[in-house]
């Protein structure tokens, strides 16, 4: 397998779209490498300047150390899977998964040896007879995937695999793609605008918009501590709650203000809002739903991070309950046990775990408190 | 000049595609010359009138009259009275990989015809049988250009037509592909795609007489037509206009103050006459850019 180097890549198409601008990244042999983000952000276009498909505009990409900007897409050993796969219909899946290998005249037994081995990290070993038409689509994508492997390729690049898929076979899709990582201990570049997906696969996720890489980070620290407004509010479902809030400095204390809630910040908080000269300024205060607690223990030990309002939905999912309500116009969400008595209509108070909350600057948008 | 090997190639190619052995005896190198261009045209004839591939070639190109256009296609087991749609793939690769690809993803049974037109660009005249395919050609296209990027691992471009009922309306829709091929790649090239419905209004630039293109500009700019703009500059328009000509967002984005932005935008009115912060200048710069990316085009051409 391979490590890869993106330095300072940039796309520029002709027609002067800039679609990827100063991409840099270090990836290691064996890492899952995701790039996440909303449609048009440059994910796809990288992952496509990685295997050749797009030239690149400036910058250097290196596979385990040699420069490919210049390199034919087939010379750069890397195997793709697409969303829009197509398998062979009139071929088995033997011969859907030999393909590829029979066009590049590679040997009989070798391609044998290569489709077997495939078959069997897949468990496709039953399925080897059988045509495309017969095989469900957990198995059809699952043929697709052994399409590249049997490539053997020192890097994986894959463009929103599942999409296609209905919700409970990419679940199960995902688990198998997470084992087939372990298994193969293969380089992996996959491409989502899942957040779900980004966060159970990856070993580091690749935050983009708008062709700008916004932060780079394990699963767990994206989560925790966001680098700026649009990483906090894209990761994580429910997302983010923001509000707008005034900051206070008096002496010691300093307190955030959501019209007539006041929010006393805590001491592991205050030092960067000091510091960074925030008195008096408006920041966006960012709480995750799991942080907003309706617990009356909760509530009575968080006497300075109370805020009021009326339910307006309950919505229970079984294990856990979501509450949708207003505070100064702005539509927060409360993720609470199922056992709440609070319903749609009922006044409401809630604790804010001021531990957990975010500050971002309201210009900048950047992160204050991480 | 000795045609007596060319003449022996031609004779097998006849053998090939029509199973006859002819045996010629020519004396002088005029006669073997003669009968060379006998057996091509022979060749030719048999082609047009037996190959499928030829006769749709011909089809495409305008090249067969269409009173003959039924009778030759029920001769060839052609459904001339189907729904279809035409696709127009081009590959950088010049190897025969992606026809390859394309005949097994495309078997006989599907009565899909893979149609060469040049050594990079091939035809791919598919019918939609299921009301569902029809709605779903984007899909389909889709399906075809992941599958080459997978397996030839090769960088591709497909248009395709509008849908279309008979064979007669083949012409027309070989003219829709060609024409959307040569307009998605020059207005929208950070696309793969281009669905001959949806080229917007790079098919009206591209329609437009150079002549009138250059006095378009001419009357913009005056003698003073900007070739390019530096590198800073065309980002800054395009995030610009990304932004839907919002400063605040295009500054934050491009992680400059904001009167940096305003200055430059002020610099870009200077040279051109035009304030890119009002929408009909905005439009009329987006317009004229794109005027002359087609001029370049046309030029290189």
């Amino acid at each position: 397998m391979a490590s890869l180097s993106l330095e300072g890549i940039q796309k520029i198409y002709p027609n002067g779209f800039h679609a990827v601008k100063d991409f840099n990244l270090e990836i290691e042999d064996k890492e899952f490498i995701i790039f996440v983000g909303p449609s048009g952000c440059g994910k796809s276009t990288t992952l496509r300047m990685i295997a050749g498909l797009e030239d690149i505009s400036g910058g250097t990409l290196k596979i385990d150390g040699k420069v490919m900007n210049d390199v034919e897409p087939k010379d750069r050993d890397i195997a793709m899977v697409f969303q829009n796969y197509a398998l062979y219909p009139h071929m088995t899946v033997y011969d859907n998964m030999a393909f590829g290998l029979k066009l590049r005249k590679v040997p009989k037994a070798e391609i044998d040896q290569k489709v077997k081995d495939a078959a069997r990290i897949l468990d496709l070993e039953k399925l080897l007879d059988r045509k495309p038409k017969a095989l469900s689509g957990g198995q059809r994508q699952r043929v697709a995937m052994g399409r590249a492997i049997v490539r053997n390729p020192k890097v994986f690049l894959m463009d929103e695999p599942l999409s296609n898929l209905d919700a409970k076979l990419r679940v199960q899709m995902r688990i198998e793609i997470s084992k087939l990582h372990e298994n193969l201990g293969a380089t992996i570049i996959y491409v989502t605008h899942d957040q779900t997906e980004a966060m159970t696969l990856g070993t580091r996720i690749v935050v983009m918009k708008d062709g700008v890489v916004q932060q780079v980070d394990t699963p767990q620290n994206l989560y925790n501590t966001p680098c700026n407004l649009f990483v906090a509010g894209f990761i994580g479902s429910p997302q983010m709650n923001f509000l707008d809030a005034v900051c206070n400095v008096k002496g010691d204390d300093v307190t955030l203000t959501v019209g007539k809630h006041v929010l006393k910040v805590p001491a592991s908080k205050k030092k960067a809002l000091i510091e960074g000269g925030y008195d008096g300024k408006t920041v966006i205060l960012g709480i995750r739903p799991e942080d907003v607690h309706d617990s009356e223990a909760f509530i009575s030990n968080s006497p300075d991070s109370v805020i009021e309002s009326t339910i307006k939905v309950y919505e229970l999912l079984g294990a856990e309950v979501f509450l949708y309500f207003d505070v100064e116009g702005v539509q927060m969400t409360a993720r609470v046990n199922p056992r709440t008595t609070l319903r749609t209509g009922d006044k409401a108070v809630f604790a804010l775990d001021m531990e957990k909350i975010h500050v971002f600057d309201k210009e900048t948008e950047l992160t204050i408190t991480n | 000049m000795d045609f007596t090997q060319e003449l022996s190639k031609a004779l097998q190619e006849l053998k090939r595609i029509t199973g006859i052995t002819l045996d010629v005896s020519a004396d002088t190198p005029e006669e073997t010359e003669h009968a060379l261009i006998q057996i091509r045209c022979l060749c030719t004839a048999y082609k047009q009138k037996y190959n499928k591939t030829d006769f749709l070639q011909g089809l495409m190109t305008g090249g067969i009259p269409s009173y003959d256009i039924h009778d030759r296609a029920s001769r060839l087991h052609i459904n001339a009275d189907e729904k279809r749609v035409l696709f127009l793939l081009e590959t950088k690769s010049t190897d025969n990989m992606a026809m390859e690809i394309l005949r097994n993803l495309f078997p006989p049974q599907t009565k899909t015809y893979l149609v060469p037109v040049t050594d990079n660009t091939i035809a791919i005249l598919r019918p939609l049988r299921q009301s569902k395919e029809a709605d779903n050609i984007r899909s389909i296209a889709r399906a075809v250009v992941d599958t080459l990027n997978t397996e030839a691992l090769a960088h591709v471009h497909l248009s395709y037509s509008s849908t279309i009922k008979t064979l007669a309306d083949l012409p027309e829709a070989f003219r829709e592909t060609s024409l959307a091929l040569k307009v998605g790649t020059l207005f929208y090239s950070e696309q793969t795609i281009f669905p001959y419905n949806e080229l917007g209004i790079g098919r009206l630039i591209y329609q437009l007489p150079v002549t009138l293109c250059e006095s378009f500009l001419k009357e913009l700019f005056g003698e003073d037509i900007p070739d390019s703009f530096d590198e800073d500059t065309t980002t800054t328009i395009n995030r610009f206009f990304q932004n839907s000509l919002n400063i605040a967002e295009t500054s934050r984005q491009l992680h400059m103050h904001r009167n940096t932005l305003i200055y430059r935008l002020e610099q870009i009115q200077k040279r051109t006459g035009l304030d890119l912060r009002l929408f009909e200048d905005a439009m009329t710069f987006k317009i004229a850019t794109m005027v002359i990316n087609y001029l370049h085009a046309e030029r290189n051409q």
